[in-house]
């Protein structure tokens, strides 16, 4: 996702020995940025292995759930060439001279911190090697190593790198990193191993946020404006303060960027308990600000009188209007996006100390990097006073992209010179979550007589998750997909991500701001988690008014287009071929085109994004009560080569569940500026029961592998939606499907 | 005070987990009398003798209870927060109906949420666990 913070990758490795006296390896970046030589000797970085033969290994990033704590340590491991079961994995604390950035976001774990943690291995394999041969004083070049061991070929001798330690910590740094495995050497990479937290999460080790402690910690709840982008004008903490634990009342002003920090009112207690009882007698006189008169309605009403008018003009090829007016088939029509909350399960949290000019930050910190930021920036301090410790995190979705609880807990911290755990509700949780944007799109779009895509005109309108978090680029660069060919977008930048509309001969793209107090935020595949809805029900529209067969239109649309340029941080491009690939084998593994027993409809789509690919086929069944089964997904997915099969099919099924819940249920609606929805009962989350059986295929990829959270989420409702109308001639352009009277 | 905070707060006992406070996510799950009790909902004053089980008490002598076990080799968890309450209930599952038909596991495990969408490998691990196709397991035995 867009808003990781990127600092200057070029980097280089120091060795030094650690404090156990054995082998530590890391890599800082920009050296000299604060010019401390002493920080490179600190125990930590990537790899460290002790004289006694242990093997610690750390994930720069944190784990809430996708699993790169334990893809990291595979892909270090790999190049260290250890036996994966001898191999400890650590969770790093935020540290900029070892890591450089640090954060989880974009699915861009993988791709760009895994060769990090790679080099690092093979760079500290490649020590090992070269104690070794000065220890036998033989050439490194005729040794190798295998499973912990380095082995001399002619002679026989072996050592085992615990007893090498000492020794590698002594030598200098290969001034060129060592060339990295041939894949076919590989023993950890592709295999599939289970997640390294998980013998600790089902024996309930406290390992997550909101499990955190410190000594002398207070705990602290916040009751916020109910009406977004209301205000505390006064506050009477009487009632609140007599109950019992309660200790403090502390008034927030909030930071003029309302993703760091919002206004609102803290009670500090002895226990959470106390905070939430001392909550409910708090009374506070809000000033509810210019949003108090919004509702759904008005906003949608917004969306439409936006869209009857021209947007801005994004890119241009061809004559789309004369092309729509030509098409042979063609299609005009409206989808709505809902807002969506992201319901982690694991509620805001965070634990913060301020004290002595400094403050540490201990909590679920999906973005410490960034965090560490705002969280200065809230208390005016430099930000090398803000130390991150990262705890697992109960689940993300984009949400934790934000750093604002974490800024909470610091301000709250300061007031009450104590180090405080700021713990927010269910109710906290979905009243005032940074929503996925709600939106309107309309699209014109045709095929021409021979049944190809020939016009694509679509105007986006929408409210900007980039402008509520005042973003330095336009409004719409977070929500639209492709950025177009010259002169509209640089040609070098041509393609951001999504769907690439230059594909089509004739295409035009417009964007309109609609304007909100609503908070908005990153949800799982932002933009994208949408935005596939519409492209991919609207290419199944055109298919069936066309009487071409869904898949084949998609195939013909890609034709054998060339590579496009991506503009993530994975330097690979966008190719189609691997986009037909993975439609292709989708619909083979689903049976596309064979009979199904009466009742029930197939429907397919597909996308790509952050260097992924993905396809899916949904087999669903609507009855006359329009009741909805979900009962099969087939999805075949091209990530490259992938890194832990294992998971690559847990975030298959996660991202496919995830995305059927939203399509299902998922839907924010707001009434005189406040949010409707606080709880599970009103906002709905898919059970166990009404989970499809999903069947996952993995094309066996030679890319270098990318990552793969989000992409299987966006195909999911667009694959159902055309499943449902393949079955029942509903077409649903309006999430979520229980709006539409579907239920399950 | 509901039982949840007790065993958070006060008895420090935290794999029990705090997800909605209405009793209708399961996060908060512990077995009292051997029945999957929300502890969220439960006020403390409402225990009195009975015997709670929490996650952190499942395991005995080192080793892990077979539900434990066959979470780990079906790798279930991914963010692993539901986690503690799906166990229990699927515990308690057990205990009353050892043999219990697919129906039965997806319908059980339907008072737990999971927000990462491990309902697949839930399934699959309560029947494993169900025919006994369970090796005794250490805790932090496997990784």
């Amino acid at each position: 996702m867009t808003t990781t913070v990127r600092i200057d990758r070029r980097a280089f490795f120091k060795v030094s020995a650690s404090a156990a006296g054995g082998l530590l390896v890391g890599f800082y970046v920009q050296p000299g940025v604060r010019g401390d030589a002493a920080a490179v000797f600190r125990p930590n970085g990537y790899v460290r292995i002790d004289a006694d033969g242990t093997v610690t290994v750390w994930s720069k990033n944190p784990d809430m759930g996708q699993g790169i704590k334990t893809s990291l340590a595979m892909m270090i491991a790999e190049e260290l060439d250890v036996d994966w079961r001898s191999v400890r994995v650590e969770q790093a604390e935020l540290n900029r001279e070892w890591y450089g950035g640090q954060g989880a976001g974009g699915s861009d774990g993988t791709p760009s911190d895994g060769p990090l943690g790679q080099r690092a291995g093979a760079i500290a394999r490649a020590l090992l090697i070269a104690a070794a041969a000065k220890r036998w004083n033989v050439e490194a070049s005729t040794c190798e190593t295998g499973r912990g061991v380095v082995h001399h070929r002619g002679s026989g001798r072996s050592a085992r790198y615990g007893e090498l330690a000492a020794d590698a910590a002594a030598l200098p740094v290969p001034k060129d990193a060592p060339p990295l495995k041939e894949p076919r050497r590989h023993n950890i990479l592709g295999t599939r191993v289970g997640g390294v937290d998980v013998p600790k999460i089902v024996v309930g080790e406290p390992i997550f946020g909101l499990d955190a402690r410190m000594p002398g910690m207070l705990y602290a709840v916040i009751e916020k404006c109910p009406v977004h982008g209301g205000r505390p004008v006064s506050v009477d903490a009487a009632a609140a303060l007599a109950v019992p634990g309660a200790k403090r009342v502390v008034t927030i002003d909030g930071h003029k960027n309302p993703t760091w920090l919002k206004p609102g009112v803290a009670v500090v207690a002895e226990s959470t308990w106390a905070a939430l009882e001392g909550r409910e007698a708090l009374r506070v006189t809000w000033d509810e600000g210019a949003g108090r008169d919004e509702s759904s309605a008005s906003l949608s009403a917004q969306f439409r009188e936006l869209a009857a008018r021209p947007g801005k003009l994004l890119g241009d090829q061809g004559d789309a209007a004369r092309a729509f007016d030509a098409a042979a088939t063609k299609v005009d029509v409206v989808y709505e996006a809902p807002f969506l909350a992201h319901a982690t399960l694991e509620p805001q949290n965070c634990v913060a100390h301020v004290h002595d000019g400094r403050c540490e930050i201990l909590g679920p910190l999906q973005m410490p990097t960034s965090g560490a930021q705002v969280v200065a920036a809230v208390l005016d301090l430099p930000r090398e006073s803000v130390s991150v410790r990262m705890t697992r995190i109960g689940g993300g979705f984009g949400r934790r992209l934000t750093s604002d609880y974490a800024a909470e807990a610091a301000f709250v911290s300061r007031a009450a010179a104590a180090p405080v755990q700021v713990v927010w509700s269910r109710e906290d949780d979905l009243r005032h979550d940074y929503y996925r944007p709600a939106g309107l799109h309309h699209v014109r779009a045709g095929l021409d007589a021979a049944g190809h895509l020939s016009v694509w005109h679509h105007h986006l309108v929408n409210v900007s998750r980039n402008r509520y978090r005042l973003g330095d680029t336009p409004p719409e660069s977070t929500e639209i997909y492709g950025l177009m060919a010259p002169p509209f977008a640089d040609p070098g930048k041509q393609f951001d991500n999504d769907f690439q509309p230059t594909l089509i001969p004739h295409c035009r793209l417009e964007y309109t701001e609609a304007s909100t107090m609503v908070p908005t935020g990153a949800l799982r595949a932002p933009s994208h988690n949408f935005n596939a809805f519409v492209i991919e029900s609207i290419l199944d529209e055109l298919a069936h008014a066309g009487r071409v067969d869904p898949v084949a239109l998609r195939l013909s649309y890609l034709g054998s287009a060339a590579d496009f340029p991506y503009e993530g941080d994975n330097p690979a491009p966008y190719r189609p071929e691997r986009l037909k690939r993975v439609l292709t084998l989708a619909a083979e593994k689903a049976g596309w085109g064979t009979p199904l027993p009466k009742g029930r409809g197939r429907g397919i789509a597909a996308h790509f994004t952050f260097g992924s690919y993905a396809a899916e086929v949904a087999e669903v069944s609507v009855d006359a009560q329009k009741r909805l089964r979900v009962h099969r997904v087939v999805a075949a997915i091209d990530v490259g080569r992938p890194v832990n099969p294992l998971n690559l099919e847990a975030q298959t099924e996660g991202g496919i569940i995830d995305g059927l819940s939203a399509a299902m249920f998922g839907e924010i609606t707001i009434e005189r500026g406040r949010t409707v929805q606080s709880t599970f009962e009103d906002y709905r989350l898919l059970r166990n029961r009404d989970a499809p059986e999903i069947e996952v295929h993995i094309v066996p990829g030679v890319e270098h592998p990318t990552g793969f959270g989000e992409i299987a989420l966006p195909p999911l409702a667009p694959a159902v939606a055309n499943a449902i109308f393949a079955v029942s001639g509903i077409r649903v352009r309006r999430l979520p499907l229980a709006v539409g009277g579907f239920r399950v | 005070m509901p039982l949840l905070w007790v065993l958070r707060d006060t008895l420090e006992l935290r794999g029990t987990k705090f997800g909605c406070g209405r009793g209708v996510c399961g996060a908060c799950t512990v077995l009292v009398d051997g029945t999957a009790t929300r502890s969220c909902m439960t006020p403390v004053s409402a225990v009195g003798a009975k015997r709670i089980t929490t996650i952190e008490g499942l395991a005995r002598g080192g080793t892990l209870h077979p539900v434990q076990a066959a979470w780990i080799e079906e790798d279930v968890p991914q963010c692993g927060y539901c986690q503690a309450g799906q166990i229990l209930t699927a515990v308690a599952l057990l205990a009353a109906n050892p043999q219990p038909s697919d129906e039965e596991i997806r319908e059980t495990m339907s008072n737990n949420l999971c927000r990462c969408g491990t309902y697949l490998r839930i399934r699959r691990a309560v029947r494993r666990a169900a025919h006994g196709g369970v090796a005794a397991s250490r805790i932090g035995g496997a990784q």
